[in-house]
């Protein structure tokens, strides 16, 4: 598992690689709490280059959008390989979360 | 066919995983049903280490896969205390808002949702947890 952000004012990019699952979803949710700062108002986490999520993993992504969500920030997802969207759809997560085929596409939905 | 007898460890996830993506790669299978079946697999075993065992290493966990045509059939074995997965757990309010979405009970839904056939049998002291995969699509 590896993160990198890129910070553009208010907005947070955390492009994350590798697999988050039970073995790692800690180091991935110290990984976000560590690179979110209070100012940032959209955090887009770009899935392009992880190759596997399991519950553990959609876990953490569900307890960071509610953080954000109770002081108005916003989470947004995108670049979703097929079967790990397939996941987050069985889990509802598409309804709750904005889910967008690429980086471009999430930060134009942003305005 | 596929058969390991893990450590009732999490680590052991990493062998597991190796072993099935060997299977896999000598099979050909699509990478959906690779995906599908390691998720389905570190589910299951996540729960029996974490609840089945409450986290005591020292057990044993017997995996099976059997692969033939039509269907991939994996076979779940454990000492753990009585625990069904399928009929204990929670189903998750998937329709639920950001708000009110409660955090967890995703694992065994994936299981169940993934797969198209999920039994659980207590017999002999032991939990025996059997999920069949049709391979039509």
């Amino acid at each position: 598992m590896e993160i990198n952000t890129e910070r553009e004012g208010t907005l947070l990019v955390a492009k994350a690689g590798g697999r988050l699952d039970s073995i790692n979803a800690r180091e991935f949710d110290d990984a976000l709490k560590s690179a979110i700062s209070d100012s940032d108002q959209v955090l887009i986490m770009d899935l392009e280059k992880v190759s596997y999520v399991s519950s553990a993993g959609l876990r953490v992504i569900l307890l960071t959008a509610k953080t954000l969500q109770q002081r108005s920030a916003k989470l947004l997802i995108c670049s979703l390989a097929e079967p790990i969207r397939e996941v987050f759809e069985i889990s509802g997560f598409d309804k709750i979360i904005p889910i967008h085929a690429n980086l471009g596409d999430a930060k134009a939905s942003i305005g | 066919m596929l058969s390991l007898c893990l450590e009732s460890r999490l680590d052991e996830l990493q062998r597991l995983e190796a072993a099935v993506e060997n299977l896999g790669e000598q099979e050909q299978w699509p990478p959906t049903l690779l995906y599908q079946v390691k998720l389905v697999l570190e589910e299951v075993i996540v729960n029996i280490v974490n609840y089945g065992y409450e986290e005591r290493g020292g057990h044993k966990i017997d995996v099976h896969l059997i692969s033939e045509p039509d269907t991939l059939t994996i076979k779940i074995a454990d000492d753990g205390r009585a625990f069904d997965p399928l009929n204990q757990a929670p189903t998750p309010d998937v329709d639920a808002s950001l708000e009110d979405r409660p955090i967890g009970g995703l694992g065994v839904y994936l299981v169940q949702t993934l797969m198209d056939e999920a039994h659980y049998r207590r017999e002999q002291d032991r939990n025996h947890l059997t999920l069949i995969k049709r391979r039509d699509g």
